[in-house]
C-alpha cells in the first residue's frame, strides 16, 4: 500500500467532506483537509471546534459519518488505530499512551512485529538509537517511563511512531507540556523529518505563537467547520484569533451598574501547585469589589481551576495570602472559608458539587449543617432542610418532583441551577462561579447569568471564571485573561475587545498603550 | 533438622506454584483471589482420578484440566462480562469449598499408592517448581508474550493501541494461571500429604495470594517469599523441633497467617504504595472494554 518513493510536494493524505455526528452534535462538518509529503500543516480550534473528533478519524479511532480519506491517493477505510499505524500514520497523544512501568524501549517495541518471539533487544535499541540520531533525539532507552520528563515522554511516543515507520505524525498539542528550551529541540526535530518528507499535522488549541514557528500552512475549525486555510505567511497572530473565535452573536446579558462598595477578596501573589505537583499558579494578584463581577476568561489548563480551587479554601497554596474582608484567611480550614461568606459553584457538578445518589434535600445539607439554624448540637434538622430545598425549588424553577429525589436524576442544568440555589440562598459575600455555564442549554445558561447578575445587585463580589469568551465578556465589569498560570493583564469590561482578550488569553501581552 | 528443612522445601513448592500461578495472572492484569478454591478442586479431582486409575500422570492431568477450567470460567467473567474479580474469586473460592468437600467426601482416608519417588530426599516438584520459576521470568522479562502480558496488565488501552489483542491475552494468562493453581493442589493431595479429608488445605491458597502481593510481582522474590512461608508453615506445625515449649503449638499454628494479614495490611497503605507501588499491575482487578 505504501508507494515505493515520496516526492516532496505530493500530497498524502487527503480528507474530502468528513462529517462526524455523535447524538446531539454535529462535530464535523464537511471538512476538507489535505497534506503534502515534507510539509507541516496545523489544525487549529478552540476546545469543541471539532478538533478532537478529527484527529480520530484521521487515527481510525472513529469513522466518518459521511466523507472520504485519501492516502497517496487511494481510498482508505481505518477500521481501527492499527489499520492506521499499518499504512504509516503515527500519532502522538498528548494524555501520553505508555506504560510508564516499562522501559523506554519496551514500549517503543509493544506490539511491533519485528519485536521477535524472544524479544531481540539488541537490534531493536540499535535500531532506536539510529532514528535518536538522525532525528537529534536524546533519550535513555533503558530507563522506565515514569521516571521521565513529559518532553521525554513525548519523544518516546514519536519514537513509537517512527519505529512503526509512521510517515505522516498527528502531535496532539505537541508544545503544551514542554518548556521552551524542549520546545525549541522539538521544533527542531520536526524540521528535520520533513527534510526527510515526512509529513506533520499538529493539532493546536491555543499556542498560538507555535503555530507561525512551526507550520506552513493552517486550517482553523471553528464549530465543526472549516472556517479559514490560510498561509501562516499570509496571516497574524490576531488574524488566527479571529477565525478561531469567530464574530458569532454576543448573547448579551443587560449589563447594570451597581455602585461598588469595598473592597471583599484580595489574593496577593498567590502561587500554587496542580494535582501533578506542576506549578500551575504564578503569582497571581487582584482583588474583588462589592458589587463586581470580576471575570477570568482562559482556555482549560491555564491555572483557573487551581486558582477557583485556592479561592475555595480546597487546596492551600504554595505562597501568597487570601484576605477575605481584611482578615487573612489563608490557612482557614475549608469550613471557615464556607462560613466566612464564600461561596462556591464547582465546575464539576457531578463529582465535586454534588452526591448523585443522595437526595436534593441531603444535597443542601452540604451547605447548612454547620448551621445553627438547621443543625443542634450536631443533629441536623431534616425538617427545616427539607422546607428550604422545597422552597429553593420553586423559586429556583428547579424541574424535580420534590426534595427528595435523587441528585442524580436531575439533567445538568437543573442540577446547576440546584447548586445555585444551595450556594446564593446563603447570601455568600464572595461568589466563586467556575464555568457555571458549561454544558448548559441556552435557557439554563439565561437562567444562571440571571441569578449571577442578581447576587451582584445584592453587592456579593463575584469570580467568574469561564471559558465561554462570550460570556465573560458580557458579564464582567473587569476582564483578567489567564494564560499558563498567569494574568496577562486586568482590563475595564468596557474597554475589553474580543481580539484583545482572545489574543491575551493565547498568550500575548499587549503593549501598554494598547490597554 | 534435615527432614524439617526437606519438608519446609516441600511445602514451599506448593507455595511457590500455587503463588506463581496466581502472579502470572495478576501480571496480565486478572485479579484471582480465588486461589484456594482453585487448588482445592485440583486437590480433589486429582486425588480421585489418580485413586480410581491408579495413575498419577492422570490425576496430575485432570487437576491441571479443571483448574485450567476454572480459569477460563474466571476469564469469562472477569474478561468477556467484566465483573468484579474479587465477588468471582470468592465465588470461585466458597464453591470449591464446598464442592469439593460434597464430591471428596467418599474419598475420605489415605490416597493408597506407591509414594512418588523423591530426588536427594526432596520432592520432585521442588526442581519443577525452580523450573517454572525460570521459564516464567523469562518468558515474562524476555518474550515477546511476556511483553505483552505485562501491557495487558499495566495499560491495556495502550496494548490495544499497540496492536495487542487485550482480551486474548488475558485469557491466555487466566487459563495458564488455573490450570498451575490446579497442579499445585494437586502436588498436595497426590505427594506432600496425600491424605483427603475435609477442607484439608486450610489456607493454604491464601497463604500464596499473599505472597504474590508480597513479591511485587516477582518471581524471584516470590521463590524467597515461598521458601520462607514454607518454613514458618513448618515451623507452626512443629514448634518443639526448633522452640521446644515456647508458647502453645496452637499459637505457632497462627504465625504464618498473622504474617499474611500483616502483608497484606502493609501492601495496602498508601505508605507501601508510594514506594513500591510501580511494580503493582496498574490495571490489576479492572475489567478493559475494548473499543477496536
Amino acid at each position: 500500500m505504501l508507494p515505493e518513493s515520496i516526492k516532496h510536494g505530493d500530497t498524502v493524505l487527503e480528507a474530502r467532506g468528513i462529517t462526524k455526528r455523535f447524538p446531539g452534535v454535529l462535530a464535523n462538518d464537511q471538512i476538507d483537509f489535505e497534506i503534502k509529503a515534507g510539509e507541516i500543516h496545523a489544525i487549529l480550534g478552540e476546545n469543541g471546534a471539532g478538533k478532537t473528533t478529527l484527529m480520530n478519524i484521521l487515527f481510525g479511532l472513529h469513522q466518518p459519518d459521511e466523507g472520504e480519506l485519501y492516502l497517496y491517493g487511494k481510498k482508505v477505510n481505518f477500521k481501527s488505530p492499527l489499520d492506521a499505524i499499518g499504512l504509516g500514520i503515527g500519532m502522538v497523544h498528548q494524555n501520553r499512551k505508555l506504560i510508564p512501568a516499562h522501559t523506554v524501549i519496551e514500549n517503543i517495541i509493544l506490539g511491533h512485529p519485528r519485536a521477535g518471539a524472544i524479544l531481540n533487544l539488541k537490534r531493536a535499541g540499535r535500531e532506536i538509537t539510529e532514528l535518536c540520531d538522525k532525528y537529534g533525539f536524546k533519550i535513555d532507552l533503558k530507563a522506565k517511563v515514569w521516571q521521565l520528563s513529559e518532553g521525554e515522554k513525548q519523544v518516546v511516543e514519536i519514537l513509537k511512531a517512527l519505529y512503526r515507520g509512521a510517515k505522516i505524525l498527528i502531535l496532539d498539542e505537541p508544545t503544551s507540556a514542554l518548556a521552551p528550551p524542549e520546545i525549541k529541540r522539538l521544533l527542531d526535530s520536526i524540521r528535520i523529518m520533513t527534510v526527510d518528507e515526512l509529513a506533520i499535522v499538529p493539532f493546536i488549541t491555543h499556542k498560538l505563537p507555535i503555530v507561525f514557528e512551526i507550520s506552513e500552512r493552517v486550517t482553523v475549525l471553528r464549530r465543526g467547520r472549516v472556517s479559514a486555510r490560510l498561509a501562516t505567511t499570509e496571516t497574524t497572530q490576531k488574524g488566527l484569533a479571529r477565525e478561531m473565535v469567530g464574530r458569532d452573536v454576543i448573547f448579551r446579558m443587560e449589563q447594570m451598574t451597581v455602585e461598588k462598595g469595598k473592597s471583599i477578596l484580595h489574593a496577593e501573589n498567590l502561587v500554587a501547585f496542580n494535582d501533578k505537583g506542576v506549578l500551575a499558579l504564578k503569582d497571581v494578584s487582584f482583588s474583588v469589589q462589592e458589587g463586581e463581577i470580576f471575570g477570568i476568561a482562559g482556555v482549560s489548563g491555564n491555572g483557573q481551576q487551581v486558582l477557583a480551587e485556592v479561592l475555595a479554601g480546597l487546596r492551600k497554596p504554595q505562597g501568597g495570602k487570601v484576605i477575605l474582608d481584611g482578615a487573612d484567611i489563608t490557612h482557614s480550614s475549608t469550613l471557615d472559608f464556607w462560613m466566612k461568606g464564600i461561596g462556591y459553584i464547582p465546575s464539576e457538578r457531578i463529582d465535586v458539587g454534588s452526591i448523585g445518589e443522595f437526595s436534593l434535600a441531603e444535597n443542601f445539607t452540604m451547605n447548612y449543617y454547620f448551621d445553627d439554624r438547621f443543625s443542634r448540637g450536631g443533629i441536623v434538622d431534616y425538617k427545616e432542610i427539607r422546607r428550604l430545598t422545597e422552597q429553593m425549588i420553586s423559586e429556583y424553577d428547579v424541574a424535580a418532583p420534590g426534595p427528595d429525589t435523587t441528585a442524580k436524576s436531575l439533567s445538568g442544568g437543573n442540577l446547576q441551577k440546584l447548586i445555585l440555589a444551595r450556594v446564593l440562598s446563603r447570601k455568600p459575600r464572595l461568589l466563586i462561579a467556575n464555568l457555571p455555564t458549561q454544558g448548559l442549554d441556552i435557557g439554563a445558561t439565561e437562567f444562571v447569568q440571571k441569578k449571577i447578575m442578581e447576587a451582584k445587585k445584592e453587592k456579593a463580589g463575584i469570580l467568574l471564571i469561564s471559558e465561554d469568551l462570550d460570556e465573560v465578556l458580557s458579564l464582567s465589569d473587569r476582564v483578567a485573561p489567564m494564560y499558563e498560570g498567569e494574568f496577562m493583564g486586568i482590563i475595564p469590561g468596557g474597554e475589553a475587545r474580543r481580539e484583545l482578550v482572545g489574543a491575551m488569553m493565547a498568550g500575548l501581552k499587549p503593549k501598554v498603550e494598547q490597554l | 533438622m534435615w527432614e524439617f528443612m526437606v519438608r519446609s522445601l516441600d511445602a514451599s513448592t506448593i507455595f511457590t506454584i500455587a503463588a506463581l500461578s496466581e502472579l502470572l495472572g495478576q501480571r496480565s492484569g486478572i485479579l484471582n483471589v480465588g486461589v484456594e478454591g482453585v487448588m482445592l478442586f485440583g486437590a480433589t479431582i486429582g486425588f480421585m482420578v489418580a485413586q480410581t486409575t491408579g495413575s498419577y500422570l492422570l490425576g496430575f492431568l485432570a487437576a491441571m484440566a479443571i483448574g485450567g477450567l476454572i480459569g477460563l470460567i474466571h476469564g469469562f467473567f472477569s474478561i468477556t462480562l467484566g465483573s468484579d474479580q474479587v465477588v468471582n474469586g470468592m465465588g470461585i473460592w466458597i464453591l470449591g469449598f464446598g464442592l469439593t468437600t460434597y464430591i471428596g467426601y467418599p474419598y475420605t482416608g489415605p490416597l493408597g499408592m506407591e509414594r512418588i519417588p523423591d530426588i536427594l530426599g526432596l520432592s520432585p516438584f521442588f526442581f519443577v517448581g525452580l523450573a517454572l520459576i525460570i521459564i516464567a521470568w523469562f518468558v515474562l522479562t524476555k518474550t515477546s508474550l511476556g511483553l505483552r502480558i505485562r501491557s495487558v496488565g499495566e495499560n491495556p488501552s495502550v496494548a490495544e493501541v499497540s496492536g495487542i489483542n487485550v482480551a486474548r491475552t488475558r485469557y491466555l494468562s487466566v487459563t495458564t494461571s488455573g490450570m498451575l493453581m490446579g497442579f499445585a493442589g494437586a502436588i498436595y493431595s497426590l505427594d506432600y500429604n496425600p491424605v483427603w479429608s475435609n477442607d484439608f488445605l486450610m489456607g493454604w491458597g491464601f497463604i500464596a495470594l499473599a505472597l504474590v502481593f508480597f513479591s511485587m510481582w516477582h518471581p524471584f522474590i516470590l521463590l524467597g517469599g515461598s521458601i520462607l512461608f514454607g518454613t514458618l508453615w513448618q515451623l507452626s506445625l512443629n514448634p518443639q523441633l526448633v522452640l521446644p515449649d515456647v508458647l502453645s503449638r496452637y499459637i505457632w499454628r497462627t504465625v504464618p497467617f498473622a504474617i499474611t494479614i500483616g502483608v497484606l495490611v502493609l501492601m495496602s497503605t498508601k505508605w507501601f504504595s508510594s514506594r513500591w507501588g510501580a511494580a503493582k499491575p496498574e490495571a490489576l482487578g479492572l475489567p478493559y472494554e475494548e473499543k477496536g
